[in-house]
């Protein structure tokens, strides 16, 4: 009794020991990242990770803000992919004071306003629809991310001189609706090059009925813009009767998700080509190479769940990963330029700051421009043995290494 | 040894002294001569391990009032980048706005005080910026100032500048073989390159002022107008200016009799060069070894006008007004007193 006594007596002393020293010690900023942990685990944990990182290469030496010293901790919320508990996270993270955002993308169009009233800047690392960001009208919103126009356009920069006859096909969810969009501007130019324009049900095993309508309109290649999923069944669908046209995608042509549902088919996956955003700079694999190293040694590989041909384990590069960590790093500067941990002056200084990304290129926004991706910056992969390459008929993509993607 | 080793080391310090007598560095063909142009900075390249070759040009638009004030000032620059790669440009200028006009390839950003461009080269990509710059700051760099007053148009060229210098005697044979290749590279269009000259005797320092010469053409009113614009010209007429104006990147040919004549003609004519250089890169070119060529144009427009202070604001009572609003005050005062008392 009397020990218990003592304890609830030394316990309080203890804590205000502890807040004295705290008081002194280095501030903390707090960074909010908004994202699907319970619907696609993989996504969020992708983003949080990448942040996680930076913020603790950041935090080895602190953020300087004038004459103070910050590190910079970080909090998760999830959305479940639900606009609504986005909203309310993001309503959340601005009145415990967050400095900043780092957002898959989902509910921006709403959320931004809110951040928005307290100068609090949001970075998507993930969604690429065209409207979510507007340096003129929604001054708060930044990506670091390819953007849907980007890629659209850079697919059919790269597919019109082929002279091919594309099928457009694209999922009636809203990645699939607004990839559709843009992929019509973008063909727009030479609407000759255009078979067939087709919408997919997102959620349908088979797409057969859909893959022969462009097989019987003369289409020699299929452009699939929509989930992994989608991208899957359309493959399987054609494959499967015998069709080897070959198969164009956005990033989501990349994602595991579409290797590990034709993991009992592998040379399906072969010859399958996606646009995303580059890994690697002119200065080589090497700074890519060193991100991938920390990113492995904190947080493990991740596994795609198929093999190579001689039996490898097929790893999944650390993409998205790598733009949330390039937002830290811009925040983390941006916050030295401002000399103020007012979160309006630092949205304000995120235009004015440059840093070295995870890859080698330079990351930067400006007063016109909140997109890090910049259009050019948008590449082509080919899938060979579970594995891809950069395709060499494309100048930009002919410039750059492959990246390792098996364990050694 | 220790006073061996100074009289190596004083011998050592003779034998500099005495080449630094013997050969001089003329000044640099290219180097600018003062802060600017080009503006805020001018232009720089940073991207990782990419040199492209450029070739910039620019017409400057400076819209004047009736006196000849200059009120309004926009740039437009292309670049014709060559190279395969990455580019990461960063363009000085005083930036309100930016715009990419039809045939970029690719849309400029801003930041404060500065053009940005990033992106990736196949092999040629042409870059056009239009950007609306801070009049005030602008117009400091800008090559010709005009007064008009009555019929009066005064053309000034605003580029001369106060350097140092040096005279000496020196051999005519290497000044005029510098000369003529001088003229030469100006001719072709490649970058002229510095050089050092042998002298006869000790360089005496001296200050010169160098003009960059300026082709003015286009039309005073219904006058036309060609000069070459050194200092300043008066010119009797009236009417809307329009004019273009171009820095003249020229050497003329030696006629100096005497080696320090000529090394004045040699030291005048890469200093002129320097200067009709830097009005050449008002915005820069990313790439120092790149042509850069600026065309500018001043035209009489209407200035933007701010809008009309309401006249209220502007109005003053008359002492009778103030007395008699005191008065009025102070009855109505009294009025209320009386009431309140009786009520």
């Amino acid at each position: 009794m009397r020990r218990l006594a003592l304890l609830t007596l030394v316990i309080p002393l203890l804590s205000a020991c502890g807040g004295g020293h705290d008081a002194t010690a280095t501030k903390r900023l707090l960074v909010v990242v908004n994202a699907p942990f319970s619907s696609t685990p993989y996504l969020g944990r992708a983003i949080e990770n990448g942040t996680r990182l930076a913020a603790s290469q950041v935090n080895t030496t602190g953020v300087r803000v004038g004459d103070e010293h910050y590190s910079l901790t970080v909090r998760t919320m999830d959305t479940g992919l639900s606009p609504a508990r986005a909203v309310a996270n993001v309503r959340r993270a601005v009145s415990d004071g967050a400095i900043a955002i780092v957002d898959e993308g989902t509910g921006v169009d709403a959320s931004w306003r809110l951040a928005a009233r307290r100068g609090v800047p949001i970075c998507i690392v993930f969604a690429g629809g065209q409207s979510l960001v507007d340096a003129g009208t929604r001054p708060d919103v930044f990506r670091i991310a390819p953007t849907d126009h980007g890629i659209a356009f850079r697919l059919a920069e790269y597919l019109v001189p082929k002279h091919l006859k594309v099928a457009l096909l694209h999922d009636d969810s809203d990645y699939g609706t607004a990839g559709a969009k843009e992929l019509r501007r973008a063909f727009a130019r030479d609407p000759t090059s255009v078979a067939i324009d087709e919408t997919l049900p997102a959620d349908a095993l088979d797409l057969s009925p859909q893959v022969l309508r462009a097989r019987r309109a003369h289409a020699t290649a299929l452009l699939v813009w929509g989930r992994p999923a989608t991208i899957a069944s359309a493959i399987t669908a054609a494959r499967s009767a015998g069709w080897n046209v070959p198969f164009y995608a956005p990033p989501t042509g990349a994602d595991p998700f579409v290797r590990q549902q034709l993991a009992d088919h592998p040379t399906w996956v072969d010859g399958l080509t996606f646009a995303a955003g580059r890994l690697t700079a002119e200065v080589g694999a090497g700074p890519f190479t060193g991100f991938t190293a920390r990113y492995v040694a904190a947080y493990g590989v991740d596994r795609v769940g198929v093999h190579t041909s001689g039996g490898s384990d097929v790893t999944e590069p650390p993409e998205t990963p790598m733009y949330a960590y390039d937002f830290v790093n811009l925040l983390a500067s941006a916050l030295t330029k401002a000399g103020s941990t007012d979160p309006a002056k630092v949205t304000k200084a995120l235009e004015e700051v440059t840093v070295e990304g995870a890859n080698g290129d330079e990351r930067a926004f400006n007063h016109s421009s909140h997109e890090g991706v910049v259009d050019d910056d948008v590449y082509f992969a080919r899938f060979h043995d579970m594995t891809y390459a950069p395709v060499k008929d494309d100048p930009l993509s002919a410039t750059l290494p492959t990246i390792l993607q098996t364990t050694q | 040894m220790t006073r061996l080793a100074v009289v190596v080391v004083a011998a050592l310090a003779c034998a500099g002294a005495a080449y630094g007598a013997q050969r001089i560095a003329l000044p640099s063909p290219i180097a600018p001569l003062s802060a600017q142009p080009p503006l805020a900075g001018g232009a720089s390249s940073s991207a990782e391990n990419v040199a492209h070759s450029i070739t910039a040009s620019t017409n400057v638009a400076v819209a004047i009032d009736e006196a000849g004030a200059p009120f309004a000032v926009t740039a437009t620059q292309r670049l014709d980048v060559r190279g395969l790669g990455d580019y990461f440009f960063t363009i000085g200028a005083p930036v309100l706005a930016v715009r990419a006009p039809a045939g970029s390839a690719s849309a400029p950003g801003m930041r404060t005080d500065s053009i940005v461009w990033a992106g990736f080269n196949p092999g040629e990509r042409l870059l056009v910026a239009r950007a609306t710059l801070e009049p005030a700051k602008a117009a400091v760099a800008l090559p010709i100032r005009i007064d008009v007053s009555g019929d009066t148009i005064t053309l000034e060229n605003a580029t001369g500048i106060s350097v140092g210098s040096f005279s000496a005697d020196a051999p005519r044979a290497p000044l005029l073989a510098y000369l003529a290749r001088l003229r030469a590279e100006v001719g072709h269009g490649r970058a002229p390159l510095q050089t050092s000259i042998p002298l006869a005797s000790t360089p005496a320092n001296e200050r010169v002022t160098v003009t960059a010469p300026l082709h003015v053409t286009g039309a005073i009113g219904p006058q036309r107008i060609d000069v070459m614009l050194t200092g300043r010209a008066r010119i009797h007429g009236h009417g809307r200016v329009d004019l273009r104006v171009e820095p003249i990147e020229h050497v003329d040919e030696a006629t100096a009799a005497s080696g320090r004549a000529l090394l004045r003609e040699a030291i005048r004519a890469t200093l002129t060069l320097a200067r009709a250089n830097q009005y050449d890169e008002f915005l820069g070119n990313p790439d120092p070894a790149g042509a850069s060529r600026t065309v500018y144009t001043y035209r009489t427009a209407s200035p933007p006008h701010a809008a009309p202070i309401a006249a209220v604001g502007n109005h003053r009572r008359t002492w009778v007004e103030t007395a008699l609003a005191v008065v009025a005050l102070a009855t109505a005062l009294a009025a209320g007193a009386a009431l309140w008392a009786r009520s």
